[in-house]
């Protein structure tokens, strides 16, 4: 629980931001230079001229009225800023055993979370981007921070790193339970991760709410115009060898067939990614379609970015699914779709990424 | 006594360091090269600006003099002026090396939940441990060489306030080459064995963070 109202002069604007989210993870988006950086270093306390008041469970952290500014070391964040910020002096060890709490066991944890066990004993030179950031999601782990600070984690790694990392977080965010505050420029990312999305324009907060319904601020599916991915989690149950596909579980007794990971054991988690792009819309249900994947859902908005309508879909049967699927105005007027419209959703195995 | 007066200012010079690299506010200027002036200035007059600063009419030597510290003509003066020589190569060499850390790596280290010295001994030193080292060799050469300043509050006694430097003036001026000869040779080996160290050090200890 998050309750922020902080004021801090900045060289090209004022950031004034009211926050208010609940447990679980913050998205925050904007454009570069909207301010969100700031945001988060005024949430670790690393910018000692912000005013206004923070409250986080209940502890407060600054209250400018009351004159209480709680130094950073003693708001057990666990920040982790967009370059990792490893200590290059210390090996990898020593960065993930650098709070000053030794708490063995929370270490000992977030090097299993994260697989780092093997890099211990190297430098943060030697490591590559997806390791470094790993390494430093570890080190703010293991003080057992009450809240996480995560600045583009995925941002300065490519498409094939990126999809390594994603899984990472998803496992912090089930098995360690910290609200976090996300900064991303990835709608996908804001969506599968996030129960509350805040979008800043020039240090003030444009909207915030559910990730889902901030699609039609124009800012949001804006960022997301060069693709705009849906990243779905779903359980390995089976590979089929000779039919090239492996089949995972959405949710009880709804599956997906995605090209074959047989490297994937069987009960352990996929991170999938389909482009909104790639999901076909029928009005009707497709008998003998070569689409291996076709899930009846329900619109429940449509959105106008450019050139093409985003529409919003509900998943039946899977909770808390909602997909982008891009379509043409055409489409959309030839096969009269309205918020509300039952339709079905296809996807193609060969579509479907695993990252 | 080049080795004591380099001790003496190690940890001012990297207060002074530290404060210069991170003060922003005005004045910043005037007060860097304030500090620098001694690097310009002729040895002697910063000498003579220090006799006069330090001798029993001035008000602050009168205050020494009745605590009954006597500084103009004894060692504490060959320390005061090697110091005041070299304070500046330490802090210039010693700023620009904290300059060069990444503040944000400070803030990561404070939301550790270390607090700001600790912060400090655990990376900011580590990281700029070498431009610090740097300085401080610089700095005892610069003491081991001070003349002018030395001779003109120190006077030059032999076996009170003579420094290396001095003495080999004083015996080539008496005609001892010789001895002024086997001075020279003392200082050539202890330079050398200061310069090596350090690059040894440097060398050796860096090689492990770039592997």
């Amino acid at each position: 629980m998050i309750e922020a109202r902080v004021d801090l002069p900045l060289a090209r604007f004022p950031l004034h931001v009211e926050l208010k989210s609940g447990a679980g993870v913050t998205a925050l988006m904007g454009p570069s230079g909207s301010g969100k950086t700031s945001l988060l270093e005024v949430l670790a306390g690393l910018r000692p001229r912000a005013r206004g008041r923070i409250c986080v469970d209940g502890a407060t952290w600054l209250d400018s009225t009351a004159g209480i500014i709680l130094p950073p070391q003693r708001r057990r964040v666990g920040y982790v800023p967009q370059d990792a910020g490893l200590f290059p002096h210390l090996t990898v060890g020593g960065n993930v055993r650098f709070g000053v709490r030794p708490d063995d066991a929370a270490a000992e944890t977030a090097i299993d979370t994260l697989e780092i066990r093997p890099l211990l004993p190297r430098y943060p030179v030697s490591l590559s981007g997806g390791e470094k950031q790993r390494v430093a999601l570890a080190r703010a782990l293991a003080t057992r921070p009450r809240l996480l600070l995560l600045d583009e984690p995925l941002a300065s790694l490519d498409a094939a790193l990126r999809g390594r990392i994603l899984p990472y977080l998803m496992r912090i965010r089930e098995e360690w339970t910290v609200p976090c505050v996300y900064v991303t420029h990835n709608v996908g990312e804001a969506l599968a991760i996030a129960e509350h999305l805040v979008l800043l324009r020039d240090g003030a907060v444009e909207a915030q709410g559910a990730p889902a319904d901030l699609l039609s601020v124009p800012g949001v599916l804006h960022e997301a115009e060069g693709g705009l991915e849906n990243l779905i989690t779903a359980r390995v149950v089976a590979h089929d060898a000779p039919g090239g596909v492996t089949t995972a579980e959405l949710a009880a007794g709804v599956t997906v067939a995605v090209p074959i990971a047989a490297g994937r054991p069987l009960g352990s988690d996929l991170t999938l990614a389909i482009r909104a792009e790639d999901i076909l819309v029928a009005m009707e249900p497709l008998p003998r379609l070569s689409a291996r994947n076709v899930y009846p859902a329900r619109v429940s908005a449509l959105e106008r970015t450019g050139a093409s309508v985003t529409l919003r879909c509900s998943v039946e049967g899977v909770p808390r699914a909602t997909w982008l699927v891009r379509v043409t105005p055409a489409a959309i007027e030839a096969l009269a779709i309205t918020p509300g419209s039952a339709v079905w959703l296809a996807v193609k195995s060969h579509s479907i990424r695993l990252v | 006594m080049a080795a004591l007066s380099t001790a003496v200012i190690l940890p001012f010079g990297i207060a002074a360091a530290l404060g210069l690299a991170h003060y922003r506010g005005p004045g910043k200027g005037a007060l860097e090269t304030l500090l620098s002036l001694p690097l310009i200035l002729p040895p002697t007059a910063v000498g003579i600006l220090l006799l006069e600063l330090l001798s029993r009419r001035a008000p602050f030597g009168a205050w020494l003099a009745a605590r009954g510290l006597e500084v103009v003509f004894t060692w504490k003066a060959v320390i005061l002026a090697s110091a005041v020589m070299s304070f500046p190569l330490l802090v210039r060499s010693a700023r620009t090396a904290f300059e060069e850390v990444d503040p944000r790596l400070v803030g990561i280290a404070r939301t550790l939940g270390h607090g700001p010295f600790a912060a400090f001994v655990r990376v900011t030193l580590p990281l700029a441990w070498r431009g610090v080292l740097a300085g401080t060799v610089l700095a005892f050469s610069r003491a081991l060489g001070e003349f002018g300043a030395t001779v003109m509050i120190a006077g030059n006694i032999p076996g009170k306030t003579q420094t290396l430097a001095l003495a080999i003036f004083h015996d080539n001026q008496i005609g001892r080459d010789d001895r002024a000869l086997v001075l020279a040779g003392v200082t050539v080996a202890l330079a050398f064995t200061a310069l090596w160290l350090t690059e040894w050090i440097t060398r050796t200890r860096g090689r492990r963070s770039e592997a």
